[in-house]
């Protein structure tokens, strides 16, 4: 039942687009103003906007990955310190905030829960060489860039959809998906494949 | 040099995801040290992540917590001073290290040391030698002899291969410094190494190879998987 995605929808898919259509997910906030505010003139108002929108997210994305509450809320609270304390480290050419942010949750997670030291050896490694990358889009672009993932995300066929949140917020490895479902591993690496594909088609240039 | 041979989109996913097993994203943060394109691929990946956490709808019963951990916060902001970090002060990387014909991907130091030269090579069978990683033992580093074929295999489920020095070809085309084979069980291939140098070339499994024939069965042992 999963092996062909370009059937037409089911009757679940349809419905699914049509109720995500009908309700809009709020737009994407720019946080460049906000984010240059805490960088530059240690402003808290401007902190507190970002800490309350991201707070509340990030809880709900660490807790999704197996970490007790407390922890959950720990690791979030020492994501956002990392934020104002590396604000102006931030460079909104390089990838929406919330990008930012979620790199830093994700790599606490693995380096404090899961203790896999050879993470943040290999996140350095990539950050070092990736210094010297020309970004080809300005931040507008990224920005609008975001927004339109984020419709695209609502409009993945139901298969595809719950196959990515599988592996970003459960950060289920290929093989557990395909056990999980009774899949077999080509097929979710080729639904995953095709959802990377749908969501990049015209944004960023990135095919 | 750029390299032809790239991480597989739903690899890119799972690593960004933070769900790729640890010896395979060793292989892919080689590879992605030495690849641009990958690298911004890899970026775009992290945005739908991003774009999930965007997602995410908090429960109103946390509001209560959340306003005494936002009070927690704040008191925490007036005592931490952000360090002074001089701006690039960082040394930036050569800009061709792959040049240098014994770069090792820093990515893979802790496991193999800074230098390709400075292996210590254990010779299993003619022709082929093999490291084994400390502490990880689906993460190995093969040399394989100019001009020779290696028995055909697949792989139990994912295999990650990056070539570090020398060539290979396969069905799959011609494998050279800074390309990456992204496999999994519906590969089944039979490698064979370049004339001139030895190919040298850095794997992470994450179940068995399977092989057929005396060699293979010989190199199945070693790496124990």
């Amino acid at each position: 039942m999963y092996s062909d995605a370009a059937s037409p929808p089911s009757s679940f898919d349809t419905a699914r687009i049509v109720s995500s259509s009908q309700q809009p997910s709020s737009e994407p906030i720019n946080w460049t103003h906000d984010m240059s505010g805490v960088a530059r003139l240690r402003d808290r108002d401007c902190f507190l906007r970002i800490y309350d929108h991201f707070m509340p997210r990030l809880c709900v994305y660490l807790r999704g990955l197996g970490a007790p509450e407390a922890v959950a809320e720990e690791l979030a609270q020492e994501s956002l310190l990392r934020l104002w304390m590396r604000a102006a480290d931030f460079d909104p050419a390089q990838g929406a905030l919330s990008t930012w942010l979620y790199r830093i949750g994700r790599n606490l997670h693995i380096d404090r829960i899961r203790r896999e030291r050879s993470w943040m050896q290999v996140q350095d490694a990539v950050e070092e060489a990736s210094a010297l990358d020309v970004v080809e889009r300005s931040s507008a672009e990224q920005f609008a860039d975001q927004a339109r993932l984020r419709q695209r995300i609502n409009e993945l066929p139901a298969v595809q959809g719950r196959l990515v949140r599988m592996s970003y917020f459960e950060a289920k490895s290929h093989g557990e998906i395909a056990q999980a479902l009774g899949m077999p591993l080509g097929t979710v690496k080729s639904h995953l494949r095709r959802a990377f594909l749908q969501l990049q088609s015209k944004v960023g240039g990135v095919r | 040099m750029s390299p032809n041979h790239h991480l597989d989109e739903s690899t890119l996913m799972s690593y960004a995801a933070g769900a790729l097993p640890a010896p395979l994203s060793i292989v892919a943060g080689a590879h992605l040290e030495l690849c641009a394109h990958c690298r911004r691929r890899l970026g775009a990946a992290e945005a739908i992540g991003a774009t999930l956490l965007e997602q995410t709808q908090p429960s109103a019963a946390d509001e209560a917590r959340l306003a005494v951990m936002r009070e927690a916060m704040l008191s925490q902001l007036g005592a931490l001073v952000p360090a002074d970090r001089p701006a690039e002060v960082r040394s930036l990387p050569p800009e061709r290290p792959q040049a240098d014909p014994d770069y090792m991907p820093a990515a893979l130091h802790p496991y193999f040391g800074p230098s390709l030269s400075r292996l210590r090579w254990r010779w299993i069978a003619p022709g082929v030698h093999c490291i084994r990683a400390v502490g990880m033992p689906e993460l190995i580093m093969l040399k394989i002899a100019p001009g020779k074929s290696l028995p055909m295999h697949s792989h139990g489920s994912s295999e990650l291969t990056q070539v570090l020095r020398g060539a290979y070809n396969d069905a799959l085309g011609l494998f050279a410094p800074g390309d990456i084979a992204d496999l999994d069980e519906s590969v089944e291939h039979q490698p064979v190494t370049a004339p001139g140098a030895a190919c040298i070339c850095v794997s992470a499994l994450d179940a068995p190879l399977v092989f057929s024939g005396w060699l293979a069965r010989k190199i199945q042992r070693f790496v124990k998987l």
